[in-house]
């Protein structure tokens, strides 16, 4: 894709050369905000690429909440692994088959 | 992919995950006692794990029918190697980790969804999010609850879906995820960007159905 390039009130940086480095300013953990003093500067200087970091700050934190289960596997799930189990069980507990008995 | 080797053997333990995953009550009497074999020890921890093993497949594979069994599947690997759990890392983590290395290695038995991950991994750039210029939507914050993300996380191609899930869901690590995906941390990074980026894209501009949750939770 051919990132369109916006002019904005920060004449050093692009939105597009600002959104490039997020992955990056993520990744670090610094929530999206940059130390970088050129990033910075774009970040308190541009509405939209700050509405956009707060934005994706906000999904991953909302993500959290996913973390807390609410599906329940059906009850055949249990009732198959104890048969599997059961029958592991058996198998080990077996006597080791005698070739002359056979 | 080995599953024996990626989760069984157990790394240094990981303090975000300890603070993610705290010990539950309980929880270490059921691992000894099921490690010496006791049956009702391990019906007890399928009891305390079943909806997080179960709702993280579910979350990977988008099918109740796979996702169960693939639950069984975890839970019958947890059988077998539960003795060689060390208790270096949280329960939770180790078996989330067995759960995520069995889902990965059932997709990529599946060859039409190794490929259709690796595709979304490297996605072609027409269906790549496209980037905000110009947009004044309102802001999201305060306006999504976990019924419209989940909606939302559900659509993502499966590439971005998984790398979110790992991520953001269960908290592992980009190198980790990179292990686990067989791509690079950068590869993974982007990936996650990305999947934010769509799952911006989906809340703001909601199909049907996510509207819907978001209306109800404006109420």
């Amino acid at each position: 894709m051919t990132s369109p390039k916006k002019p904005n009130s920060h004449p050093d940086l692009t939105c597009a050369e600002f959104q490039e480095q997020l992955p990056d300013l993520f990744a670090a953990g610094g929530n999206g905000v940059p130390e970088d003093p050129a990033l910075l500067a774009h970040l308190k200087t541009c509405e939209n690429c700050s509405a956009l970091v707060r934005d994706l700050q906000y999904i991953a934190d909302q993500a959290s909440l996913l973390l807390q289960p609410t599906h329940e596997p059906s009850d055949n799930v249990w009732k198959k692994i104890q048969a599997e189990m059961d029958s592991e069980r058996a198998q080990a507990t077996q006597p080791p088959r005698n070739p002359e008995t056979k | 992919m080995d599953v024996q080797g990626l989760q069984m053997t157990q790394t240094k333990p990981v303090p975000g995950l300890f603070k993610r995953n705290p010990p539950i009550a309980g929880e270490a009497e059921a691992i000894e006692s099921a490690k010496a074999g006791d049956a009702e020890a391990f019906s007890r921890l399928y009891a305390l794990h079943k909806r997080r093993v179960y709702t993280l497949c579910l979350r990977m594979l988008g099918n109740v029918s796979e996702a169960e069994d693939m639950t069984q599947e975890a839970f019958l690997h947890l059988f077998r190697k539960i003795g060689s759990f060390r208790g270096e890392s949280a329960f939770s983590t180790w078996l989330h980790r067995l759960t995520v290395n069995l889902v990965l290695m059932h997709l990529r038995k599946k060859g039409l969804n190794l490929v259709s991950l690796e595709e979304t991994i490297n996605p072609s750039e027409e269906d790549a999010p496209k980037r905000d210029f110009g947009s004044r939507d309102p802001q999201l914050a305060g306006s999504v609850d976990r019924v419209a993300l989940e909606r939302a996380v559900a659509s993502l191609p499966p590439g971005y879906r998984m790398v979110f899930v790992l991520h953001d869901v269960e908290g592992f690590e980009h190198n980790e995820i990179a292990t686990m995906l067989e791509c690079s941390t950068g590869n993974s990074k982007s990936q996650l960007h990305k999947a934010r980026l769509k799952l911006r894209e989906l809340l703001r501009h909601p199909e049907p159905s996510i509207l819907a949750d978001l209306k109800e939770t404006a109420k």
